[in-house]
């Protein structure tokens, strides 16, 4: 009885620990001049149709590029962006943004 | 006297161009509507369940412009989320002007 809670314990565990821990945020760095046009190299657009992503929520910026890879979400411009990214080069990309400092939780 | 009012003619038109485009939301208004957006994107580390599960996206800061975009995206079927798609659904354009301009803000509400 006592392993089979040790079992059920260290389980419970595992799946509260973060689903995953991928990317690299200086190989993020190095991928990211393409996105720095529009988006700014400091993540945060001076042009007020393209989103902010400093700071953005990391699982957010990996979904939201899988999302116009796959095509469920439309844009134009980011379509034609995302084609040539591997998933390595959006969990970098994601990690890195996410890192810098910009957008903020609000209630 | 006919230079006058040609001259007032003209400044009447250049002004007119120089009001913005569309009519800007109140962050102040766009407070007070936050209701149904702050139980997803006001708490922190919030994760969607459904479809698939990813932290909400921080709205505090990101610019007007955009979120004007996103909120219309979802409204006309362009963009998708279940939730998202029923709350946009039930906003006029004037509640999304306030809201995307009370999140662009530094304006975080009533002193408590």
């Amino acid at each position: 009885m006592k392993k089979t809670l040790f079992v059920f314990a260290s389980l419970a565990l595992a799946f509260s620990l973060p689903i995953q821990a991928a990317g690299n945020a200086e190989a993020g760095k190095a991928k990211s001049t393409t996105c720095a046009a529009c988006h700014g190299a400091d993540g945060v657009s001076s042009v007020p149709s393209f989103p902010k992503l400093a700071g953005q929520n990391r699982d957010y910026l990996y979904h939201s590029l899988l999302a116009y890879k796959s095509g469920k979400r439309k844009n134009p411009i980011m379509a034609g962006q995302v084609q040539t990214l591997t998933d390595a080069d959006m969990q970098d990309l994601a990690l890195y943004f996410s890192k810098q400092k910009g957008l903020y939780l609000k209630y | 006297m006919m230079k006058l009012t040609t001259m007032t003619l003209y400044v009447s038109v250049l002004m007119s161009l120089a009001v913005p485009v569309q009519a800007a939301g109140d962050p102040v208004v766009g407070r007070t509507k936050t209701s149904m957006c702050a139980g997803c994107h006001g708490i922190p580390g919030w994760r969607t369940a459904y479809p698939s599960v990813y932290s909400v996206p921080k709205l505090g800061g990101q610019h007007a412009e955009y979120i004007m975009a996103a909120l219309k995206g979802y409204q006309s079927g362009e963009r998708s989320h279940p939730s998202m798609d029923a709350i946009a659904g039930s906003l006029s354009e004037q509640d999304m002007e306030d809201l995307a301009a009370y999140y662009a803000s530094s304006y975080s509400g009533p002193a408590k």
